[in-house]
């Protein structure tokens, strides 16, 4: 087989969106009897698939809504699809939001530890890169302070720090680098840069199309749900102006700035 | 089936950590720490003993031991299903943001709720000690009981922690079970003092099982009859089932609900 870290093949995934939401069981009991619908369908995924390499970083765009995040949970195990299959090869971590489901009331080492030992590494290993996890994210001072303490910048730097020093196989990056400073964004990107060497996967994405073209060899155009492009950036980015270009209610012209 | 078994097996590990980091957070900011685990007892304990043995004077031998013992073994339910309750609901941005198999934090629940009854244990230890009770040998069989009732504990922690996300209506429900279960316990009374009709119906608790056992391997040195375990262990083993059921059907949904 060829020599694939993540492997999507048509991923779907519908969700209710409720507008009155329903969530007691009384509810639930009366609104059997009245067998009045109180959701729409909201197709989120439609018949997605593509291949990540070894050594690539796949780059994902498109409009706020269209499914990117969705799409990322359901390869991190978060979601499952409601149908189609995801294959990932090897240890994969996802850096969704600014944290990696942290807990507010624990410590910065506390959580690094909690985090990666759920991400299913191994305690002995974290322990040994500790030091130089705290290092990375600038945090020397801030190692014994609970993370409700932490600004949103200093969550990232913790979460980034943690997902890279436990050394996964595959990084999954959301549109969250925005949040650090611009000396932190740099270190990352040369982290991503580096992961991309030692032949690892990194699925990462932005809406900042410098950097999308500057870091990643594929792009895949994410347009309402659908694949809407996948190939060599220029290619992908010129598809998603061009739609925008078509819909001009609903392009934010900021999305397409560049912040680097 | 097999899968969440493997699962589980592979994450073992992260069930403790879980269960002590709970801990953690329960006496986070307190200046006794951890001692509260040991003082909250003692002082509750100390209350109810008070209570119970001051205004209902029942005819039951060694009293205060019979009574401290029942509430122990129930409060051991109470606080695994209870943390369990709120388990997945209150780690809503770890279950969004990163997979773990998500029967860990109701199954945790079970084992901080368990590290609890050790030091409850130690308060029991203290009041035998100063009622000058010496337990008959069957004692060491107490810990067997318990193990049933982390079983049980386990099995309505599952489906308790994913309902509770699907309904939110899921913690009064279970309050008010709560609240009946342990007046519907012999744990201040003794099951024979009970009409017969009531008897019957009480005797299918799994609670009023074990709390019968316990008393009886505690203080009155009788081996529990073996169709008493076969009928404890065939309830426990059907609940901890039906609940392992119900957690598979839900847990898929659980990150887009929570």
């Amino acid at each position: 087989m060829s020599d694939y870290a993540v492997s999507v093949k048509n991923v779907s995934k519908k969700f209710n969106l409720f507008h009155e939401k329903r969530d007691s069981i009384y509810e639930s009991a009366a609104g059997f009897f009245q067998k009045k619908r109180h959701s729409e369908i909201l197709q989120t995924l439609d018949d997605v698939s593509f291949n990540v390499k070894r050594g690539e970083i796949f780059g994902i765009i498109g409009r706020n809504g269209d499914g990117k995040t969705t799409l990322l949970r359901i390869i991190s195990k978060i979601y499952s699809p409601d149908s189609g299959s995801v294959d990932v090869r090897g240890s994969i971590i996802p850096i969704l939001a600014i944290g990696l489901g942290f807990h507010p009331e624990l410590t910065a080492i506390s959580n690094i530890y909690q985090s990666s030992i759920l991400l299913g590494f191994n305690k002995n290993e974290i322990t040994k890169r500790i030091p130089e996890i705290i290092k990375f994210a600038e945090l020397e001072r801030f190692a014994d302070t609970k993370v409700k303490n932490f600004s949103s910048g200093m969550q990232l730097r913790l979460a980034f720090a943690t997902s890279v020093l436990v050394d996964p196989d595959i990084l999954i990056v959301d549109e969250v680098l925005a949040v650090g400073d611009i000396n932190f964004q740099k270190k990352c990107l040369d982290t991503i840069m580096s992961f991309k060497k030692r032949g690892k996967a990194i699925i990462f994405v932005s809406h900042s199309m410098g950097e999308i073209s500057k870091f990643c060899d594929t792009v895949m155009f994410l347009k309402e749900g659908k694949v809407g492009n996948i190939g060599s950036p220029a290619e992908s980015i010129a598809a998603y102006q061009e739609y925008l270009a078509k819909h001009p209610e609903i392009n934010p012209k900021k999305n397409l700035s560049d912040s680097v | 089936m097999t899968s969440i078994r493997e699962e589980m097996w592979k994450t073992r590990g992260i069930l403790f950590n879980f269960a002590v980091s709970d801990l953690k957070i329960r006496y986070r900011n307190s200046i006794l720490g951890v001692l509260w685990s040991f003082v909250e007892p003692l002082l509750l304990l100390a209350v109810l003993f008070i209570v119970f043995s001051t205004m209902f004077k029942f005819e039951i031998p060694n009293f205060p031991i019979y009574l401290l013992l029942g509430i122990i073994c129930y409060r051991f339910f109470q606080n695994g299903t209870t943390l369990a309750l709120s388990s997945l609901t209150n780690r809503s941005a770890t279950i969004t943001q990163i997979y773990f198999p998500r029967s860990i934090p109701g199954l945790s629940a079970g084992i901080t709720s368990a590290i609890m009854l050790v030091c409850e244990l130690g308060v029991l230890g203290i009041f035998m000690a100063s009622f000058q009770f010496v337990p008959p040998i069957t004692i060491l069989l107490l810990p067997l009981v318990l193990a049933l009732e982390l079983l049980l504990i386990f099995g309505i922690a599952l489906p308790l922690s994913v309902l509770n996300v699907k309904f939110s209506d899921t913690g009064f429900i279970w309050g008010v079970v709560i609240s009946a279960g342990f007046f519907l316990t012999p744990i201040f009374y003794q099951f024979d003092m009970l009409p017969e009709m009531i008897r019957n119906v009480l005797q299918f608790s799994p609670m009023v099982q074990i709390v019968t056992m316990a008393h009886h391997v505690v203080l009155y040195g009788i081996l529990p009859s073996v169709n008493a375990v076969l009928y404890a262990v065939g309830s426990i083993s059907t609940i901890t089932v039906i609940g392992y059921l119900i957690f598979r059907k839900y847990q898929a949904r659980i990150a887009e609900d929570v």
